[in-house]
């Protein structure tokens, strides 16, 4: 396939729209990326599409929900919807070669494969949007860290349950068993937040140091995997210098 | 409130439903009766309760009686509502495996899954259908967010077999008519909610 890739790069050079085809064929098989990414030991900057399966596997490791990662994913979108006219095009045009057809098939392929992990990136912050509503209208430091529209979802959501609870139990209860935020003793919290004490795998890109809540510091050698509460990465995952894994 | 049963025995049984119904990855019908039993029992507590703060009112520290009411009450409101949120999780799960659509969940003659519900479960689906689909508004045609991601997709076509009559479809090959028992190479992207929704079937 590489072999084929090279040989598709250098012709597809001679073709103006299939330019844009260049990236994807780069990053040909995007699904088991950790793995694929790890024996790189020199620092070649990672393509958009590495990049978004990098915060797709923190995101769907991580307890907590991870800062947005909007402009990537709008690049990623505006690419795919260059590729998706482009491949109209080369279709639409009866010039197009046999050997050519190929190509715009694989290349629409690999698009259906990176809207696979866009869908299941939004997919999987929208989980953790729903579980947290509540707590995530109340807390304006996650509000930080979602899109506007991830907002909007968010207090809808909250308020959806809300009416659900209140119409189906809690108006028929006395008034003074109607609040939804009581705080008896021995009793969980009624706004269910993230764990963020519960444990992950992070694997360091870089050698770096995590703190954990309570004080101590744990030294992560590049290239390491280490088995540590979320809260003590939190930070590295953002900056990048951890992974989840 | 009968002196026979024990602070919490009902809301007890009404987790245990939710418990069953995770464990047989099925939902059970709303049990209407037994909500209301519990909230008649929380409605008794809290008059108690409150006869108990009167009956106190002059005494420097209030009665161990009125505390375990008070634990009681808290503890049945939480079960009920444990309930309540169990169910609407599992017809969330059901509608996002369904490819995000209603009419599969709430037809009448399809499954029996809408006779299991109650009045405001179904106004709770149909509101969350509105406020996910807005949310899908967001973003650009090309995206369907609520395509299916249960498996990476590996070839761009697939074969399918008509189950059920679908009616004509528009497919980027031109429009095609799916009737029973028919097979058609088709793009995946073009039909995948037809077999989500069990219309196709991959061959």
């Amino acid at each position: 396939m590489s072999n084929w890739a090279a040989q598709y790069n250098r012709s597809r050079s001679t073709h103006a729209p299939a330019a844009l085809l260049q990236d994807e064929e780069d990053d040909d098989d995007p699904m088991p990326p950790a793995i694929e990414q790890e024996p790189e030991p020199e620092p070649e900057p990672e393509t958009p599409l590495e990049q978004l399966t990098r915060h797709w596997m923190n995101e769907r490791h991580a307890p907590d929900i991870l800062p947005v990662q909007d402009d990537l994913l709008g690049k990623l979108l505006d690419h795919i919807r260059r590729q998706s006219d482009t491949i109209q095009l080369l279709r639409g045009d009866p010039s197009t070669s046999e050997e050519e057809h190929i190509r715009i098939m694989l290349a629409q392929t690999e698009v259906e494969r990176v809207k696979f992990v866009v869908r299941s990136y939004v997919r999987t912050r929208l989980f953790k949007i729903e579980s947290y509503a509540r707590y995530i209208v109340a807390n304006e430091d996650v509000q930080t860290r979602i899109t506007t529209a991830e907002r909007d979802y968010a207090s809808r959501h909250a308020q959806l349950i809300d009416r659900h609870f209140h119409n189906s139990v809690l108006q028929s209860l006395p008034e003074s068993q109607t609040a939804l935020d009581d705080t008896p003793s021995f009793m969980p919290s009624m706004v269910t937040e993230p764990d963020t004490r519960r444990a992950v795998f992070a694997h360091a890109l870089r050698n770096t140091v995590a703190r954990t809540p309570d004080g101590k510091t744990i030294d992560l050698a590049k290239g390491s995997l280490t088995l540590i509460a979320f809260a003590a990465v939190a930070e590295l995952i953002t900056r990048g210098d951890v992974e989840l894994v | 409130m009968s002196d026979a049963r024990q602070f919490g025995e009902l809301a007890t049984q009404l987790v245990m439903e939710s418990r069953r119904s995770t464990q047989t990855d099925t939902l059970l019908k709303y049990n209407d009766s037994l909500v209301r039993s519990i909230i008649r029992e929380q409605r008794d507590l809290e008059k108690v309760a409150v006869a108990h703060v009167l009956a106190s009112a002059a005494l420097p520290n209030p009665p161990p009686a009125l505390m375990i009411i008070q634990t009681a009450i808290a503890r049945n409101k939480r079960c009920l509502l444990a309930y309540h949120h169990h169910r609407i999780s599992f017809l969330a799960t059901l509608y996002w495996s369904l490819g995000a659509s209603l009419p599969p969940l709430l037809s009448a003659e399809s499954t029996s899954i809408r006779a299991k519900l109650s009045p405001h479960e179904v106004d709770y689906l149909r509101s969350y259908h509105a406020s996910v689909m807005s949310f899908r508004a967001e973003f650009s045609q090309e995206l369907d967010i609520t395509a299916s991601i249960t498996q990476p997709p590996k070839d761009l076509h697939v074969l399918v077999h008509v189950v059920r009559d679908c009616g004509v479809i528009q497919t980027e090959s031109g429009s095609i008519d799916f009737r029973m028992g028919r097979r058609f190479m088709v793009r995946r992207s073009d039909i995948e909610h037809l077999i989500v929704q069990g219309y196709l079937e991959e061959v």
